[in-house]
């Protein structure tokens, strides 16, 4: 049995190193929502999780000089949400050989906030609202296109005596809406 | 029983002493559970060290160091106009060095080097030496600005996709060619390099025979693996499903295929069905990853093994 475990352990680590061979994205988003669906007339949060492989970097919502290109977050609500407000993380100053200034850049981990309202007289059921984490990524030596990561965010709208369950707390509670 | 110490002149094997069997071992459950739970935290702290450690380390680390590529194909063609409004042709400079830089005002790594370029051309135009500068921004403007405030003087044209695949894609910019006179391409950089790089590649390749190859011609600077010379498929780039080679698909088989993604919406976002996204924006990894998957699937249905002519 001992034995039996050794090998198990070693198919693991073997199969898991060949994971790291897969080609994985420079930049890896997704979306969650402060609650578990919404109700209509009222707010309704979203965050976006944005993942930049390490060695990369995105420009600041508010690049350092103007020709770099700005990350941002694209919503399309549809008919039934309006966008009140997004929110970006303040970027990290940091120097590069090709600049003479520190530029503002992501990196790593950053959230995203957003806050959409969700429209007067829109019935209970399922909706999707797309979004798009728009970026440019570069390394210290090169730079790669400018790029997108769709997000397509299902949000169900429940009636008003339905309550609503908080989720991921832990991001909401870090995020400062207006 | 006492277990006896064998004897050094004991001649020959005793009888086996009668012994109580061992007492039972403490029950293995405990054990295995532990294994188990061990084996399942080690996938999953392996799975996360992948994920946010090895695999991201591996994709910045692909400056992989290689041999030199002995390979020298001849530089594809293209034919366009430069933000002068002059045409600018491959082929006019045929029998001249070439350094063909692609880049972009939006990339910081690009405009650095644009300096040392400028200055290439002011020292080496009058030895059969030109640069040429293909931006890949979407639009002219802010490349016209550019080339005016740092005063560019050699050809500068805004390139396209299609060219772009046509010389391997653009794995990042700035990504530099070095073309003999005898239009093949010698040297492929990837990144922002120091001029004296390209420079001494430029002093190589002035030096070589006008009409024969750049025999025993060294690349400068480190070489990797981005930097392997592997220029795009025509076939697959100028496909009616640009990124997908179609060609070996009968006509109502393509007729079919193109009714299958016209009938798909792109995932990416841009609302397109997946044909129109790969005709307009050949640079969508969604569509063209589906489009190719498609294909195989579209294959299978209709003729499984084979592509019938």
């Amino acid at each position: 049995m001992r034995r039996l475990l050794w090998v198990c352990a070693f198919i693991i680590v073997a199969g898991n190193w060949g994971w790291a061979q897969k080609d994985n994205p420079v930049v890896d988003a997704h979306a969650v929502m402060a609650t578990d669906a919404a109700h209509s007339d009222a707010p309704l949060k979203l965050a976006v999780l944005a993942q930049i492989a390490a060695g990369y970097h995105i420009n600041d919502h508010k690049p350092s000089l103007d020709y770099l290109i700005p990350t941002e977050v694209k919503v399309d609500p549809g008919d039934q949400f309006t966008v009140k407000d997004v929110v970006y993380p303040k970027g990290t100053l940091k120097k590069f050989s090709f600049s003479d200034v520190p530029l503002s850049v992501y990196e790593g981990a950053i959230v995203v906030g957003l806050r959409l309202q969700t429209g007067k007289a829109v019935p209970a059921g399922t909706y999707t609202v797309k979004a798009k984490f728009a970026y440019q990524a570069c390394n210290d030596h090169a730079c790669l296109a400018p790029s997108r990561v769709p997000l397509n965010i299902t949000v169900k709208v429940v009636p008003q005596d339905v309550p609503l369950k908080p989720m991921e707390s832990d991001v909401f509670r870090r995020l400062k809406f207006d | 029983m006492e277990e006896q110490t064998p004897s050094e002149n004991t001649p020959k094997a005793q009888e086996t002493p009668e012994v109580s069997p061992p007492e039972a071992p403490p029950a293995r459950k405990p054990k295995l559970l532990a294994g188990a739970l061990l084996a399942v935290g080690l996938v999953v702290g392996l799975y996360f060290v992948n994920r946010y450690w090895i695999a991201p380390a591996v994709r910045a680390q692909t400056r992989t160091p290689a041999k030199a590529d002995a390979n020298h194909p001849l530089a594809p063609q293209f034919s366009l106009t430069d933000i002068t409004g002059q045409s600018l042709k491959l082929s006019d400079f045929q029998g001249k060095v070439v350094v063909l830089d692609f880049w972009a005002t939006w990339c910081g790594p690009c405009r650095i080097e644009i300096p040392g370029f400028i200055d290439l051309q002011r020292r080496y135009a009058g030895q059969g030496f030109t640069m040429i500068g293909i931006s890949m921004d979407d639009s002219p403007e802010p490349v016209v600005d550019f080339y005016k405030e740092l005063r560019m003087n050699y050809p500068v044209a805004v390139g396209n996709d299609r060219l772009g695949e046509l010389y391997g894609g653009m794995p990042g910019l700035p990504t530099t060619f070095l073309i003999g006179r005898d239009g093949r391409i010698y040297a492929k950089h990837v990144g922002a390099y120091d001029i004296s790089v390209f420079e001494a590649e430029i002093k190589e390749l002035l030096a070589a025979s006008p009409t024969g190859e750049a025999k025993n011609f060294h690349q400068a600077g480190r070489v990797f693996d981005e930097d392997k010379v592997e220029l795009g498929d025509p076939a697959t780039i100028d496909s009616e499903v640009p990124g997908v080679d179609i060609t070996k698909l009968s006509a109502d088989q393509k007729e079919g295929y193109k009714k299958l993604l016209e009938s798909q919406e792109c995932t990416c976002g841009c609302k397109f069905s997946l044909l129109k996204c790969r005709q307009v924006d050949r640079r969508c990894g969604y569509s063209r990853k589906t489009a190719q998957d498609q294909l195989e699937a579209f294959l299978k249905a209709k003729s499984p093994g084979t592509a019938a002519k």
